[in-house]
């Protein structure tokens, strides 16, 4: 099976690289029957790297250590699930894993692209398959998923304890969805600017796409932040990692273009900006697999260690060259129609949302690359710590949550400033209710009482938002409120479907606001029957626990938790010995409320004396960051549904193409 | 370009532009830490002139772990094979940190010529092991690397 493998994915590299020529020259010599044998190579990749992951799959459930792949990341009391996710625990597995990804996601564009886009579609194959090419050589000759070991060994050494978590099992293919969704806009750019023809198709094909991407990012990104906060058992969700944030980058880049494809669909303006946007989105997505993959960043002096790096760093050239160089040789062609005439403007506040973006992704990317610039400039290592991360973003987000609340009240060109003060009087009275509802209550945090303050004006105007629309949708229908609303909403789906993103933007913000700046915390080393508290809980240590299970053997305190005199249950925070290997692994234990998270660690127990060392955490607000991510996901999808409008607009084109065609 | 967009829009992204200047070289004046070896930290000619707050990478010595008694934490010696560095760590150590594990430490050099670290980071041994159980039937690997993927460990205990 090994050997089948080997072999299906050699053949992946031959047909993903004739793929990459047969387009090339298919498009320049205009040989349609070459174009055409291209695109059949993409599918026939797909069908290979499909055929390889299974048979990688295949040698996992059947417990085959002789491969070295599964001998390190698997063993044969681990669970199915997590066989199955083994699949991206190691190097050369996720490399494989993301290239199915993307030979998918280019069969899917091939497959709805066989009768529209005809013009752009040769070169669009032409990137997608020299990027899947790019990812087969690596598998076939620098991270191979099929190496055998001298002997086969009795039973592997298991999957990372850590990553036998359900999480795990959804947040890196979310990531990776996102990861490499972005190269389809990106191969739609480059199409677009090799060919000449730069009006709108390539972000209208792309947008679902994009936004997909962007969603696909956005839901990995909290999924790692949950599964960091229950899993890696330091009560927290973010540390401003170089994995972290290497996926936040590419990220920001891809909301800022999406908030700017709007103002070019509108008024054609910044198609440069927009088409940098979406090659740097690409790029820094490749950079960002790059550091999740080889740790250069993590480790001191590492950067001749990693093998894959210098090659990955030569492909991040390659494609930089041949993208700017495209730009800058259609420069001349990408004058926008429209001036940027006014200050008070919709337009405006877009582009200084653009500007905010990107430069918290710079932030962030500078951040990140520090220690390796200095490594090369000075020899030295020098590391920046989540200081300069939370000193940079903070006042970023507050800029940009407030252009949140300002953008919808704002009317498209020029708007009457005398208008936006009319219409931001109630919001801007929420702002300062709320803001001194907070004092009362003894808030003293400048920061949490800016964030909340402005919180509270964006749910405000983006609310009034809605019911404004449907009131003015009331008059001219007729309907009753609900109707309206639910009609007005479902006519503009991007529309609203953006404000709801919004709205669960800031609930995500409430819940960072909340749970960094009133996190309250305690330890104890406790005999049974003994107790203490953090806020208002008080946790008494009954006894102590354990389960075996085929995997792992469990061992737990069992406390009782009070709220006041009030029993609110137990939690049972403990640690798990994995058979497979020796660390053991923390299981925190969380009473979750809307208000906060009552979060408890066993970090020790002393069998002699009886005493377990425990650690609780009181982590107000922290759900809404979650539960933001719902309606954030929520908006995404809305806004991805079709509306009347594109139907309208699809047909449209279909038709112009068919007249063209037989014209 | 300055005749299609208004005065106003320019000068406030002037001001955006300075401010991330500003926001840039404040945020990184605090935050700077050199991340140094074992040896190049018990090197005094090439630390003193680097301030006194380090990151310092190495592994756990075997054997040296001593947890504290009914607190967190624990005293253990970071080696890179040439130099020892005896640290200290006060909070709870993460599950990655056992014997061997690769280690970096955050903190500075206390006055009795212990490593006060504040933060911790460990990433677990895994590969080694299986390195070493595969060995320990004295026929090598055929090509095992160490892992250098953070996804398997490099986790932070704050």
């Amino acid at each position: 099976m090994a050997d089948f493998g080997t072999l299906c994915l050699f053949l992946a590299l031959a047909a993903s690289g004739w793929a990459v020529i047969a387009s090339l020259n298919g498009w320049r010599a205009r040989l349609g029957e070459l174009v055409l044998s291209a695109e059949r190579a993409v599918y026939a990749t797909w069908a290979l790297v499909l055929l390889s992951v299974l048979s990688l799959e295949y040698c996992i459930f059947t417990d085959q250590f002789g491969l070295e792949y599964v001998a390190s990341y698997s063993n044969r009391a681990l669970p199915k699930i997590y066989k199955f996710t083994a699949l991206w625990g190691g190097q050369a597995g996720s490399l494989l894993f993301w290239e199915l990804i993307l030979i998918s996601y280019a069969s899917l564009i091939v497959l709805t692209n066989r009768r529209r886009n005809r013009s752009l579609l040769p070169l669009v194959v032409t990137t997608l398959a020299f990027v899947s090419t790019f990812f087969l050589g690596l598998v076939n000759f620098m991270a191979r998923p099929f190496v055998r070991l001298a002997f086969s060994p009795e039973d592997g050494s298991g999957l990372n304890p850590q990553l036998q978590n359900p999480f795990m099992a959804i947040h890196p293919p979310c990531l990776y969805l996102g990861y490499v969704g972005l190269t389809l806009p990106f191969a739609f750019a480059i199409a677009a600017l090799a060919t000449g023809r730069l009006d709108d198709t390539w972000f209208r094909t792309t947008r679902r796409w994009t936004i997909l991407s962007w969603f696909f990012l956005g839901t990995g990104i909290l999924l790692g932040g949950w599964w960091a906060y229950v899993e890696l058992g330091w009560g927290g969700y973010w540390a401003w990692d170089p994995v972290e944030n290497a996926s936040l980058i590419p990220w920001l880049t891809c909301t800022a273009f999406l908030h700017s494809v709007m103002i070019e669909e509108r008024k054609k303006m910044l198609r440069v900006w927009n088409l940098a946007l979406v090659i740097m989105s690409f790029l820094l997505a490749i950079l960002g697999t790059f550091i999740t993959r080889s740790g250069v960043i993590s480790s001191v002096h590492s950067f001749t260690k990693s093998d894959i790096g210098p090659v990955f760093a030569g492909f991040l050239g390659l494609s930089t060259l041949v993208s700017v160089g495209l730009l800058l040789y259609r420069l001349p062609d990408l004058k926008g129609e429209h001036r940027l005439d006014s200050f008070v403007s919709r337009e405006s506040t877009f582009l200084f949302n653009n500007l905010l973006l990107v430069g918290a992704a710079f932030a962030v990317l500078w951040g990140t690359l520090f220690p390796i610039l200095s490594e090369a400039v000075r020899g030295v290592k020098i590391t920046v710590g989540p200081p300069f991360f939370n000193e940079v973003m903070v006042p970023i987000a507050f800029a940009l949550v407030t252009l949140a609340g300002i953008c919808p009240v704002i009317a498209w060109r020029r708007a009457s400033p005398r208008k936006l003060v009319e219409k931001i009087q109630i919001p801007f009275w929420a702002l300062l209710g709320g803001v001194v509802a907070l004092l009362l209550r003894g808030v003293r945090d400048v920061y949490a009482l800016v964030s909340f303050g402005l919180a509270v004006f964006v749910i405000a105007t983006t609310v009034m938002e809605f019911v404004w629309g449907a009131r003015s949708r009331q008059k001219v229908t007729g309907q009753r409120f609900g109707g309206a609303l639910l009609s007005l909403v479902d006519r503009n789906k991007r529309r609203y479907g953006g404000f709801t993103v919004h709205l669960g933007f800031i609930l995500i913000i409430i819940g960072v606001t909340g749970s960094s700046a009133f996190r309250q915390e305690a330890t104890a080393s406790l005999k049974r029957g003994e107790s203490f508290s953090v806020g208002r809980y008080r946790m008494l240590f009954e006894d102590m626990v354990s389960r075996d299970s085929p995997n792992a053997e469990f061992m737990g305190a069992r406390l009782s938790i009070f709220d006041g005199e009030r029993g609110v249950g137990t939690l049972v925070p403990g640690q798990n010995f994995y058979k497979a290997g020796q660390n053991p692994s923390t299981e925190v234990a969380i009473h979750y409320t809307l208000r906060e998270d009552l979060y408890t660690i066993l970090t020790g127990f002393d069998p002699h004396e009886g005493r377990a060392t425990l650690k609780a955490y009181l982590n107000p607000l922290i759900n809404w960051i979650w539960i933001g991510g719902g309606v954030l996901i929520l908006g995404a999808w809305f806004a991805m549904l079709p509306d009347l409008r594109d139907r309208r607009r699809d047909a449209e084109a279909r038709l112009l193409e068919v007249e063209s065609r037989a014209a | 370009m300055a005749q299609r967009i208004s005065r106003k829009i320019v000068i406030t992204i002037i001001l955006l532009v300075a401010g991330f200047a500003i926001l840039f070289s404040v945020g990184l004046k605090g935050s700077l830490v050199y991340y140094l070896t074992v040896s190049e930290f018990m090197d005094p000619g090439r630390r003193t002139d680097l301030g006194d707050h380090f990151r310092v990478n190495g592994n756990v010595l075997s054997g040296s772990i001593k947890k504290h008694e009914g607190a967190p934490g624990a005293r253990f010696i970071l080696t890179d094979g040439r130099s020892q560095l005896p640290v200290v760590y006060n909070r709870e150590v993460p599950d990655t940190f056992v014997d061997g594990s690769e280690a970096v430490v955050e903190g500075s050099l206390g006055a009795d010529g212990t490593f006060v670290a504040v933060t911790l980071l460990a990433k677990c041994p895994s590969k080694y092991e299986a390195q070493n159980r595969l060995t320990n039937n004295d026929r090598r690997p055929a090509r095992a690397t160490p892992s250098s993927d953070p996804e398997e460990g490099g986790v932070p205990s704050r």
